[in-house]
């Protein structure tokens, strides 16, 4: 991943001169995560494929603005990915569609889709989620993975608002620690 | 460290997983600015958000790969940030290859994003915009897509993108006068041995029209637009408003 990490910026290089052979090699890459994290998020798969969609030509139209001095190009486009998914869940007034994802956890059941290659990654992520405590772990997967905001996720959790910002912190410290090296 | 910006410090994860919202939110990004550290954590909270997102990996749907890599090209980029571009400058920076259709895609992206980007209401005229698009982006990545731009005796700017290797060209306009409800701007194919109706020009949004493919185009041959009864006719019946030639 550290050596595909590298490229990804470079690509992105050339991407932001209008390189669309680079902009294919992008894709490949990350139209994986991009249309699982939205799938994560919102569930529907109409709407993730179309909010996968929007992110993946907004890196092509955005990308002169990425600047790898301020964070990886993963981090970069999974940034916006994350905040695109987010802004439609909450854009979403309380639908039915909404009531469905109050728990998180795997898509199951009729998704069919085929998993790529990332096994390790989530064994990494397993691994490195259990090392943090219950609480640390359930408020960090609610937010990234539920889209929720920390105050929905300090009531879904019932816990105190001060609590679920210092578990999600703390956690996401030792996360980062955990899956920083040699990633 | 007041309390008050200790507390905001301990917003840094939730910022990271987007899970501020409102007036905190804009009172925390405030609060990064002038905060160096709490910009690197963030950067660093992120990093492990983006790790997060990797395991979420499945397989997106294949169309969607065509449609994205189709639309792409087809869409503006953003300029490089932190330079005043002078009028001049304001193109984008495009690799030698692409320089002799950057000026095409500029003239037509606004009409077909405009296509793609549409609040069609049926998935029917979806698909044809969809199916549309990928026509076009054929042919303006052909390796011998040319250029042509030439001005309308009516006024306005009519460009086409032609490939003379897929036999195709695309025809779109800026600024031409709309027409009446009983005209219609219609684009032919002319060659030595007649016209031949490539289609009508859509309604203009903005001042363009969205681009219309006209196949079967040779080295030679010239497109002509014409004004004609609503609905197009078989023949040119007037004279046309502008001519371009098809050159190899």
């Amino acid at each position: 991943m550290a050596g595909s990490g590298q490229d990804l910026a470079l690509l992105l290089t050339r991407v932001a001169r209008g390189d669309q052979a680079a902009f294919e090699a992008v894709y490949d890459q990350l139209a994986g995560p991009v249309y699982g994290l939205a799938r994560k998020v919102l569930r529907d798969p109409a709407q993730s494929e179309e909010i996968a969609q929007e992110v993946l030509l907004e890196v092509w139209r955005t990308a002169s603005r990425f600047d790898p001095a301020r964070g990886s190009a993963l981090a970069w486009v999974m940034t916006i990915a994350h905040r695109r998914a987010v802004d439609r869940v909450r854009s979403e007034s309380a639908t039915s569609l909404r009531e469905q994802k109050v728990l998180p956890g795997p898509v199951t059941g009729d998704d069919v889709a085929e998993l790529v290659e990332t096994a390790l990654d989530r064994q990494r992520v397993r691994r490195c989620l259990g090392t943090l405590t219950t609480v640390q772990a359930e408020a960090i997967k609610l937010a990234y993975y539920g889209g929720y905001t920390y105050a929905q996720t300090a009531e879904l959790l019932g816990v105190a608002l001060g609590t679920v910002k210092t578990r999600i912190r703390d956690g996401l410290i030792r996360l980062r620690d955990c899956m920083g090296a040699g990633w | 460290m007041s309390v008050q910006s200790h507390e905001l410090h301990l917003l840094t994860g939730s910022y990271a997983l987007d899970a501020v919202t409102g007036p905190e939110l804009a009172a925390f990004e405030k609060h990064l600015d002038r905060c160096g550290p709490c910009a690197t954590e963030v950067r660093g909270l992120r990093e492990a958000a983006a790790r997060l997102a990797m395991a979420t990996a499945i397989a997106p749907p294949q169309e969607m790969r065509q449609r994205v890599l189709a639309t792409a090209p087809l869409t503006r980029q953003l300029p490089p940030p932190g330079r005043n571009l002078l009028p001049r400058a304001g193109r984008r920076r495009v690799s030698p290859s692409q320089a002799g259709i950057t000026g095409a895609i500029l003239a037509l992206a606004a009409a077909v994003v405009f296509l793609f980007a549409a609040r069609v209401t049926t998935q029917h005229q979806l698909d044809q915009a969809r199916a549309s698009n990928r026509a076009v982006a054929a042919v303006l990545a052909a390796p011998d897509a040319r250029v042509e731009s030439a001005t309308a005796t009516v006024g306005g700017t009519v460009t086409a993108v032609v490939s003379v290797s897929q036999h195709e060209a695309v025809v779109s306009s800026a600024g031409v006068p709309v027409l009446p409800a009983t005209k219609v701007y219609q684009l032919w194919v002319m060659s030595p041995s007649g016209a031949r109706s490539a289609g009508l020009l859509p309604a203009s949004h903005a001042g363009t029209t969205a681009p219309v493919l006209a196949s079967g185009v040779r080295a030679g041959d010239r497109l002509g637009i014409t004004v004609e009864p609503a609905g197009g006719t078989a023949q040119p019946t007037t004279a046309a408003v502008v001519v371009m030639p098809v050159t190899a």
